[in-house]
């Protein structure tokens, strides 16, 4: 055994490609470069620099964008470079060592403890890598060295745009402590508010708030994770292969009124884009998850859990409904609902599907193994097939296709959305 | 109430009992049980309102009388007891003392009149089944229980009485047991009932292999009385399913197997099946038939067996488990396996009035 201790050095790379979507078109249209422009039209996906300058937002109406800054060029996305770029930018990382973990489509964590007498110190390699992504693929890399994870991703947010942060393991809880409590993961605009609220605005703050008063103010797991993190307590390690324990995909809905017409579209939708995720990778799941978020912004969650994990569109979208239904009707004073949301868990890998026995049994319809199961599969990789070739528009449920319409292009959701 | 009692007797009565006793707080008289001392013994009850069980033991009773005590704390208390004898008295506020040699102990029970009474029986219909024919029956087909509480229908095993047989079915879907029994009795009884896994499990306890159960059928309620046991239980409300339709007419192979041959070989190759996809597969070729099981990444396990098979080389998967259940559970030393293809049921059957169907797993 080494007898170093490997978490006394900071050898975890956060690499995080700067306003992405933004530089990807910019890199793909020269006239583009140096100007504030937004991904999307309707609600603005993603802002450049330049437009971030005027206070232009992702997630911002258009409308809004457009007061704030009146030059703003609006562009469509160009998704299929968006993947294909942000996987090239992954694959240098690889170069350097396999112990690369991608969290998103244009961010990873990369530990180089073991290629440091290969390529020099994680200092020397995060240069390096930084180079590489801005002379071979054209687009702008900040990168977070660290000791942890978690203050690796700090780093790099730190660093932006286009920098480079190296935090010594002897100084790191200084660097830590003046740094805002919104740097942190896990620490959203709500989080964020409440944390406000006593009077915690710097990580330094919140890491000498007594645990009792986080707990109160946030629940007792989100506390002392918050309290850990505060101190650099990090122990995850780099997980390379990163297989998901779960897939969702969820629906912002603005406010609709809580009714089949909306529902059950919205729900086949989103079982759809998991199913086909799901076949995509060869797994079916056990437990299914759905959210029902209403016009106060409080949610309600509720879940299933079968005899035999399924991937199938339509056996999703049944249980889905039936979960959406069940949970409205336990609020039967909630009218509006603001988003739909389907998560799947327990997830199996290239399952063997048992038959079952034909019983006549109501339930046989959500069972993969029954008659009804196996044409509902055999449907399903027939859309699959055809998409594969077409297209994800050249073929679908009836009642998607025709009962929705979107603000937020599907392909820039699969990006967000966690791959499997 | 006043009585003396044997050690072993007693640890015995209330082994018999005490697997009912409620778990669920709400109720703490469920978590008791009943005590009656009557001319010359003792009477254990206990209930979980959905099953109950009386057992008795002989005692000498100087005084009669009843109370409940706490079910699980009696029993460590009487196991742990350090004399062949226990001496027991309890007083009208329900306060039990028991002396066995060196030790004494005291424990506050809870007045007879709370605990709910076992279910009456009128206008029953009344069978007699031999304890050794019930007791082959229950472990041939328990097994096969669905424990999907979403199909209460299946959790339990359907007591079919029609046409001068008892027929015991279990399923879970992907396979179903069913057993026959011989048994007469006048066309007005028949009835069909789905008897609950837990009362299956507390019969299956109770069940010897001499003497007779008498069976007592009443409005949704069974009871069955045997060796000096009484057990009482709800009935599953519902229809089971027509379990007659999944059964495969004829099949097109029969294969001759000797039950532990078998057994042991989809046993050891079953080590390498995978524990998420299941799987064992059955190679049949000509005089052969191969049992293999394929984990990705990790190897593969392979047995041969010669067979009298004459039809095309063909192959079917199964689960391995539900494939060793029931030939775990059977006594005969030879099984035969119908198959009709990959896809249809494969049928389990012995020389007696005994079937098992079970469907294959789909294969990739």
């Amino acid at each position: 055994m080494n007898e170093e201790q490997p978490e006394t050095t900071a050898t975890i790379l956060h690499a995080d490609l700067d306003a992405f979507y933004a530089s990807v078109e910019q890199l793909l249209d020269p006239s583009l470069r140096g100007k504030p422009i937004a991904v999307g039209g309707g609600v603005v996906l993603a802002a450049s620099y330049e437009a971030k300058a005027f206070g232009v937002r992702g997630g911002m109406p258009g409308r809004r964008a457009r007061e704030l800054c009146p030059q703003l060029i609006f562009v469509s996305g160009h998704f299929k470079d968006y993947q294909r770029l942000g996987g090239a930018a992954i694959k240098v990382l690889n170069d350097f060592t396999p112990l690369v973990e991608r969290i998103s489509i244009d961010e990873a964590f990369a530990d180089v403890a073991g290629c440091i007498h290969l390529f020099g110190s994680p200092a020397e390699i995060a240069r390096a890598i930084r180079r590489r992504v801005r002379a071979e693929i054209g687009l702008p890399i900040s990168i977070g060295v660290a000791r942890t994870k978690h203050l690796a991703k700090i780093a790099s947010q730190v660093a932006k745009p286009d920098g480079l942060v190296i935090v010594d393991p002897d100084t790191e809880l200084d660097f830590l402590h003046n740094l805002p409590v919104e740097l942190m993961w896990g620490v959203g605009p709500v989080t964020k508010a409440r944390l406000a609220q006593i009077g915690v605005l710097t990580i330094g703050q919140l890491a000498k708030t007594p645990g009792w008063s986080l707990e109160r103010l946030l629940g007792p797991a989100a506390g002392e994770k918050l309290t850990a993190l505060a101190w650099n307590r990090d122990p995850r390690e780099i997980k390379t292969q990163r297989r998901a324990r779960s897939a969702g995909a969820q629906s912002a809905l603005g406010r609709k009124p809580a009714e089949e017409r909306i529902i059950r579209p919205t729900l086949r939708h989103l079982a759809d884009r998991v199913a086909t995720r799901l076949r995509a990778k060869s797994r079916a799941a056990r437990t299914v998850t759905v959210r029902v978020r209403f016009a106060d912004l409080h949610s309600i969650t509720r879940s299933m859990t079968l005899d035999a994990p399924i991937s199938s569109t339509a056996m999703l979208a049944d249980i889905a409904e039936e979960l959406v239904r069940a949970a409205l009707a336990e609020n039967p004073d909630e009218k509006v609902i603001s988003l739909l949301a389907i998560s799947v868990s327990h997830l199996e890998e290239r399952p063997q599907l048992q038959l079952e026995l034909p019983l006549g049994l109501e339930d046989e319809q959500r069972r993969p193994g029954s008659k009804k199961g196996m044409r509902r599969w055999l449907a399903d990789r027939a859309v699959d097939l055809i998409r594969d070739r077409f297209g994800w528009q050249a073929v679908g449920y009836g009642s998607v296709m025709f009962g929705m319409s979107r603000s937020v292009p599907d392909e820039f959701r699969e990006l967000a959305e966690k791959d499997l | 109430m006043k009585f003396s009692v044997s050690k072993d007797k007693l640890l015995e009565g209330l082994s018999t009992v005490q697997n009912v006793v409620s778990t669920r707080t709400t109720l703490p008289i469920l978590s008791n049980v009943l005590l009656q001392a009557v001319e010359g013994e003792l009477r254990l009850t206990t209930t979980d309102l959905d099953v109950g069980v009386r057992g008795r033991v002989e005692a000498h009773v100087e005084r009669t009388g009843a109370t409940t005590l706490p079910a699980r704390r009696l029993f460590s208390i009487v196991r742990e007891l350090p004399a062949a004898e226990i001496y027991a008295e309890v007083d009208t506020k329900n306060l039990a003392s028991i002396r066995s040699g060196s030790s004494y102990f005291k424990i506050l029970g809870l007045p007879e009149e709370e605990f709910p009474p076992l279910a009456r029986f009128e206008n029953a219909k009344e069978f007699s089944i031999a304890q050794k024919d019930l007791k082959d029956a229950l472990r041939k087909t328990s097994y096969a229980i669905s424990t999907d509480e979403t199909r209460y229908v299946l959790n339990g095993i359907l007591f079919s009485f029609k046409e001068n047989k008892l027929t015991a079915v279990a399923t879970d879907g992907r396979r179903l047991a069913l057993v026959d029994l011989e048994l007469e009795f006048p066309r007005s009884q028949e009835i069909d009932v789905i008897v609950p896994t837990k009362a299956v499990l507390e019969l299956q306890r109770l069940v010897k292999e001499e003497g007779d159960v008498k069976v007592s059928i009443g409005e949704n309620q069974i009871a069955f009385e045997l060796n000096d046991a009484l057990l009482v239980s709800k009935l599953i409300e519902g229809n089971y399913p027509n379990y007659r339709q999944v059964i495969p007419a004829e099949a097109k192979e029969r294969i001759t197997l000797e039950r532990e041959v078998f057994l042991n070989a989809v046993r050891r190759v079953s080590l390498l099946a995978s524990e998420k996809s299941n799987s064992v597969k059955l190679i049949f070729s000509k005089g052969n038939m191969d049992i293999v099981a394929v984990t990705p990444d990790v190897g593969e396990g392979k047995e041969s067996l010669p067979v009298m098979y004459k039809g095309k080389d063909f192959s079917i998967a199964f689960n391995p488990e539900f494939l060793m259940a029931p030939l775990r559970n059977l006594p005969n030393d030879e099984v035969f396996l119908d198959l009709i293809d990959e896809m249809s049921p494969g049928v389990i059957k012995i020389h007696g009035a005994f079937l098992y169907v079970l469907m294959p797993m789909r294969l990739s």
